[in-house]
């Protein structure tokens, strides 16, 4: 049992070890997706949903089928498995109820699925030991997370049309110095709430 | 259909033989898997213990050391593993062992503290999982740090349940270590959790003694 | 995948002109996986503290890609068009978690210090890209190449950073003090975090002055 307490677990997963500054998680599709805000806000959204409920699904499964039949074994496939359906399933909910939202995510719904930050998030919790509501809470915190770098990235490189970047670091190499800095400052996080 | 047919039947086969490829890699590592999984908490309470001859066991080896050393007991709510060398039911417990566990800066905090068998002087103790700054706060996982608390007690020199991690510098008490410098905000996490298990510990074991 | 990154791969290539020499000069450095392609980030980042963990986990990759690329191409004339992606992942996975548990088994300390980012390399686009691009249209020795080409592409990325960091923030290599603790001012930054970030930028940087990307992909 994992004895962090759900604050601290949410507001890390959000903070201080967030889940691509610090985790690493989900870089692929944020060095492509994050240069304009209103894409980089609407996957971020589409991320936190589909990291929440496949968290949630992973850990019944884990615990109460997986672990009882002793096959932990296969649990990397099965995550994945759980996650691909369930994106496909989001995919056609949108697509019935909010056209213009589905026409908007585009491609990057089914990219989801390979967001390593989804799978991550599954195992960290297997990992760390996180009873049913860490786990939840995790999935939920480090959704949020992941969206919040996603948005931060897009709007610093939207200001970032504007200047003048060396031509050789221009795209994937700014992005990655400016990370460097924004994972310095929520390293700065650490510390923030204080426990009895 | 006859393609849907195919198309049902290939993934029932790649399934079926990835599922028997997986299970069988999975049986015949598994006693390896769990024996490194059990020594990897043996070892840390082996150590904190100070039982010797532990350098280069294997997994197997260091799980037999710890059948035969160790006792594991329950405390009130505290398991506790009672370190008594040799056999003999009648022999005396030279070391107890007791597992805590608590949130530092990044994450938790894991590990075992040995005190002889008063339960008040310490043998020893081990961090075994935490995920402090390596270079600062992760230093508490170092040989110094660790060695520090040999010989401390978890009473004050007034008889006063209790632990303390100063600032470097600070005069030393029987009940206190010195912290990390630059790792204020570890160091204090520590004390909290050593702190508390030690009012915890001489609470049970004086309701024990009554 | 990114269409991005697709834009970049190798088409098919007739079996009469494959040349094994030029399939592993792609994967290495024409179009090396991390560098050129900026696939398996995640991983990068994570893993290369220390010059033991890239190692292991060059390995790993070189393994998995590997392996899973000549069982797709081996199975290429079968596997049935709609579960195409589904396949790969599973033959993917499975060798993936044949390597995480044998790690387990025989190197449990390793084990512990790579944690989840084995598992991860389910989802690493670079395996899934080879399988994708090269071994569903190629027969099995040149995908089985192809595989190794990328994964030693990757593997080497994966030391030369690890070298830097494990180097300037520990002052160590496998382990080795090169640098004394008694003059050397350790630099744990660039063991956390923001180091890996910014040593990958400056790699990236340095690459792309090089080698410049071709102008209709310089970055957004």
């Amino acid at each position: 049992m994992n004895p962090t307490p759900i604050l601290v677990i949410f507001i890390g997963s959000i903070f201080t070890n967030n889940i691509l500054f610090a985790s690493f998680l989900g870089m692929c599709s944020f060095l492509v997706c994050s240069n304009r805000i209103p894409t980089a806000i609407g996957l971020g959204g589409a991320v936190t949903f589909v990291m929440t409920f496949t968290t949630a699904f992973n850990y019944l499964i884990y615990h109460y089928v997986l672990v009882p039949l002793h096959l932990e074994f296969i649990a990397f496939i099965i995550f994945i498995a759980v996650i691909a359906a369930f994106v496909q399933f989001v995919e056609m909910f949108v697509e019935r109820f909010s056209p213009q939202l589905y026409y908007a995510l585009g491609i990057f719904l089914p990219l989801i699925t390979v967001n390593c930050a989804i799978l991550g998030a599954s195992l960290f919790m297997v990992l760390r030991e996180y009873n049913f509501i860490q786990s939840v809470t995790f999935g939920f915190g480090g959704g949020l997370g992941w969206a919040l770098a996603i948005a931060l990235m897009a709007g610093l490189r939207e200001k970032m049309g504007y200047s003048n970047v060396p031509v050789a670091l221009r795209g994937t190499g700014a992005v990655m110095l400016i990370a460097g800095v924004i994972a310095m400052v929520f390293m700065g996080f650490a510390g923030m709430m204080s426990l009895q | 259909m006859k393609d849907n047919t195919r198309t049902l039947l290939f993934a029932g086969v790649l399934g079926l033989i990835c599922a028997l490829a997986l299970a069988g890699v999975s049986q015949f590592t598994a006693p390896y898997r769990q024996a490194n999984e059990k020594a990897e908490e043996v070892r840390n309470y082996l150590a904190a213990l100070g039982v010797p001859g532990r350098e280069g066991m294997s997994s197997q080896e260091l799980l037999d050391v710890f059948e035969e050393n160790v006792r594991v007991e329950q405390l009130g709510e505290q398991t506790v593993y009672r370190y008594i060398p040799g056999s003999g039911s009648q022999a005396e417990a030279v070391a107890v062992a007791v597992p805590f566990s608590g949130v530092g800066l990044w994450g938790p905090i894991r590990g075992v503290l040995a005190l002889g068998p008063n339960f008040t002087t310490i043998r020893g103790i081990r961090f075994f999982d935490q995920q402090e700054t390596p270079g600062l706060g992760g230093e508490i996982g170092a040989e110094w740090f660790q060695n520090q608390f040999v010989g401390k007690r978890i009473v004050s020199a007034g008889g006063d349940p209790g632990f303390k991690v100063n600032k470097p510098g600070t005069p030393e008490d029987v009940n206190s270590v010195d912290g990390i410098t630059g790792a204020t905000m570890t160091s204090s996490r520590v004390e909290a959790i050593l702190d508390n298990l030690a009012k915890e510990l001489l609470k049970e074991k004086q309701s024990d003694v009554q | 995948m990114s269409s991005d990154s697709q834009s970049r791969q190798s088409t098919a290539l007739p079996v009469s002109r494959v040349k094994y020499i030029g399939i592993l000069q792609d994967g290495v450095y024409r179009t090396n996986p991390v560098t050129y392609q900026v696939l398996g980030i995640c991983i990068f980042l994570a893993v290369t503290t220390k010059v033991e963990n890239a190692l292991v986990m060059g390995f790993a990759l070189i393994f998995v890609t590997a392996m899973s690329n000549l069982l797709v191409s081996l199975l290429r004339n079968t596997i049935p068009r709609r579960i195409r992606m589904i396949a790969e992942v599973a033959i993917i996975a499975t060798f993936v978690i044949f390597f995480d548990q044998f790690l387990k088994a025989f190197y449990w300390d390793m084990s512990k210090q790579l944690g989840p980012y084995v598992a991860l390399i389910i989802t690493n686009c670079i395996v899934m890209g080879r399988a994708e691009a090269f071994a569903i249209q190629n027969p099995p020795l040149p995908s089985l190449v192809d595989g190794i080409a990328n994964g030693i592409g990757y593997a080497l990325i994966l030391v030369l950073i690890a070298l830097f960091r494990e180097l300037i923030g520990f002052g160590t290599i496998l382990g080795y003090t090169v640098l004394s603790p008694a003059w050397y001012e350790r630099n744990i930054l660039f063991i956390m975090a923001p180091g890996a970030f910014f040593v990958a930028g400056f790699l990236i940087w340095v690459l792309n002055f090089i080698n410049p990307p071709k102008p209709a992909e310089v970055g957004k």
